[in-house]
C-alpha cells in the first residue's frame, strides 16, 4: 500500500530543513519526561532519578534557548543586566523569515514551525499532568519538588518564546509595510480612523 | 516571520496583532516611548502625520508589548542568530570558565598580597582600577574589604548562568549524601539541595536590601559559582579523610570560598559602612555548608 505523500507542515521529520536540530530537540524533551516516569515507576533510587531528570532538563532548557530556538523559527531571547543598577531585562531577537526575494530572507520551514509549538506548549502540560498523578498515587512529596523545578523551567521558555514570537511579528509587520508598498494603505487606514474618531 | 494569511496560520497572536499595530506605524521616529501612543486608550488628535516615515523598524511599538514581561527587539551586539551550534557552544563554555576563574583566582587575595609585596596594587584589578586605586593613592592604607567591594564588576560576570550553581549544588548533595547511612540518603541529599538554594536566595537577598546594584540571578551564579571549593571539602569527606586533617584543610577551603565570593560580589556597589553586614549571611553560609562537610 502506497503511503500519502506528506505535505508541508505535516508533523514528518523528513519535511523538516534541520532535522538533526529537530532529532535533538525532541529527544531532550521527551527523554526529560520519559526519565521522570519510568524512574518513578520502578525504582525507588530517588537521587539518581532527581539527578539524572535534573541534568536531561537543564539540557533540554539550553538547547531550546540557545539551539533549536534560533534554528527552527529564527527566534531567540535572553536575560541582559544593566552592571551600572542592577536591573535585568528581557532582550528578544528574531530572524526575517519572510522568504522575500527582495530581502533574500530564508523561508520558514512549516513541519519545523509546527513541531516547536506543538513540543514548546505541550510540554508544561505534561509536567502539570505528572504533578497531579503524583498527588494521586500519594508519592513522596519530596518528588514535587522536581516537579516544581521541571514546570519552572519549561514554563519559562514557553513565556519567553511567545513572547519573542510576538516582538518578532511586530517588526516583521512594520518591515513588510514598508517593502511591499503596504505602508501607504496602512497611512491612509491610519488617517481615516483617526478623522473619524476626531 | 510574514504576515501569515489568516486562518492558515497556527498562530493565536495574528489577528490579535494586525488592528493594534497598524496605528502605531505613523508614529514618528523622533518620539520616544513615551510619546508613542497607548493602543489601549482612544488615540489623541495630537499625534502628528506628518513625521518621517523611513524608520519602520527600530522604535517598535513596545507600549502594549511591554504589559506582562517588559522587553525589547533588536539585534544583538554580535549577530548570534546564524552561526553554527559550534560558535554557541564553545562561546558558553568559555563564558562558564570565565567564572570559574574567577573563582580559582580570588582578586581580592591576590589584591592583598601584591600590596603588601610592593605597592604594585592598581594592576592586578580591570575596571574597577582608577576608582580603587584612587581611594588607595589617597588614603595611602592597605586594601580592605571596603576598598574591593567598591571596585566594579568584571564584564565576564554581567551574564549570568545557572549551570555551576546547578552542578555544583548537585555535586555537593551528592557527595555530602553517600557517607550518610542508607536510609537517610534521600533526606540529607534533598536537604543539602534545598539548602543551598534557600541559602543562595537568602544571602541575595540581604544584599539587594541593602541597596545592592546586584540583579537577582546575578548573585545566584556568583555565589554557585563560589562553592566550587566546598566541593573539594566534601569530596574530602567522601573519601573519608581523617578528622584531625580535616579542621585546617576545611578552613583554608571555607576561606577561599568567601574571598571569592566577596572578590567577586565586588561590584555589588553595596554602601560603604554595610559592608560586614552585607557579608555576614555569606559568611554563614559557607561555615555552615562546611560544617557539615565536616561531621559528614
Amino acid at each position: 500500500m502506497e503511503r500519502p505523500q506528506p505535505r508541508a507542515g505535516d508533523l514528518s521529520w523528513r519535511l523538516s530543513s534541520h532535522p538533526i536540530t529537530l532529532l535533538f530537540f525532541l529527544g531532550f524533551r521527551i527523554s526529560s519526561l520519559l526519565f521522570y516516569i519510568l524512574g518513578s515507576l520502578f525504582t525507588e533510587n530517588f537521587i539518581l532519578v532527581f539527578i539524572v531528570t535534573i541534568l536531561l532538563l537543564a539540557a533540554d532548557f539550553y538547547y531550546l534557548k540557545n539551539i533549536a530556538g534560533r534554528r527552527l523559527v529564527g527566534l531567540r531571547w535572553w536575560n541582559e543586566v544593566n552592571t551600572a543598577s542592577g536591573d535585568s531585562h528581557w532582550v528578544f531577537e528574531s530572524q526575517d523569515r519572510s522568504g522575500s526575494a527582495e530581502s533574500g530572507a530564508p523561508s520558514q520551514n512549516a513541519t519545523d514551525k509546527r513541531f516547536f509549538w506543538l513540543a514548546l506548549y505541550a510540554q508544561p502540560a505534561w509536567w502539570v499532568v505528572l504533578a497531579i498523578v503524583s498527588v494521586v498515587r500519594l508519592l513522596n512529596p519530596i518528588w514535587l519538588s522536581l516537579i516544581v523545578i521541571a514546570l519552572i523551567l519549561t514554563i519559562t521558555n514557553t513565556l519567553a518564546f511567545s513572547r519573542c514570537d510576538k516582538f518578532s511579528q511586530a517588526s516583521s509587520l512594520a518591515s513588510s509595510a514598508m517593502y511591499s508598498g503596504g505602508m501607504a494603505k496602512s497611512l491612509a487606514g491610519g488617517l481615516f480612523s483617526r478623522l473619524f474618531r476626531g | 516571520m510574514a504576515m501569515m494569511p489568516s486562518g492558515t496560520s497556527g498562530n493565536p497572536y495574528d489577528s490579535l496583532n494586525n488592528t493594534q499595530i497598524e496605528q502605531d506605524l505613523i508614529d514618528p521616529d523622533d518620539a520616544n516611548i513615551n510619546d508613542l501612543d497607548d493602543p489601549t486608550e482612544p488615540t489623541s488628535d495630537r499625534a502628528p502625520l506628518t513625521g518621517n516615515i523611513q524608520n519602520s523598524r527600530n522604535p517598535l511599538p513596545q507600549s502594549y508589548l511591554n504589559s506582562s514581561i517588559p522587553g525589547e527587539d533588536r539585534r544583538a551586539p554580535q549577530n548570534t542568530i546564524d552561526e553554527s551550534v559550534w560558535d554557541t557552544l564553545s562561546r558558553d563554555v568559555m563564558a562558564v570558565w570565565e567564572k570559574m576563574r574567577q573563582v580559582l583566582w580570588p582578586k581580592y587575595l591576590l589584591g592583598g598580597f601584591l600590596q603588601r609585596g610592593g605597592g604594585l596594587g592598581g594592576a592586578e584589578r580591570g575596571e574597577g582600577d582608577s576608582l580603587a586605586g584612587g581611594f588607595r593613592g589617597i588614603a595611602g592604607r592597605w586594601p580592605d574589604a571596603d576598598v574591593v567591594l567598591q571596585g566594579g564588576m568584571s564584564e565576564g560576570l554581567r551574564d549570568w548562568d545557572l549551570w555551576g550553581p546547578l552542578v555544583f549544588c548537585l555535586l555537593l548533595s551528592l557527595l555530602l549524601s553517600m557517607t550518610a547511612s542508607s536510609e537517610q540518603k534521600t533526606v540529607v541529599f534533598s536537604g543539602v539541595f534545598a539548602l543551598v538554594w534557600v541559602g543562595e536566595a537568602v544571602v541575595t537577598a540581604q544584599i539587594k536590601l541593602l541597596g545592592g546594584n546586584i540583579s537577582f540571578f546575578q548573585s545566584v551564579c556568583i555565589i554557585g559559582y563560589t562553592l566550587f571549593p566546598l566541593v573539594v571539602a566534601a569530596l574530602l569527606s567522601a573519601v573519608h579523610l581523617p578528622m584531625i586533617a580535616r579542621i585546617p584543610v576545611y578552613i583554608v577551603l571555607i576561606g577561599w570560598s568567601l574571598a571569592a565570593g566577596i572578590s567577586i560580589l565586588g561590584g555589588s556597589g553595596v554602601v560603604k559602612n554595610r559592608v560586614g553586614i552585607a557579608v555576614y549571611p555569606l559568611f554563614v553560609f559557607y561555615v555552615g555548608l562546611g560544617c557539615l562537610c565536616f561531621i559528614s
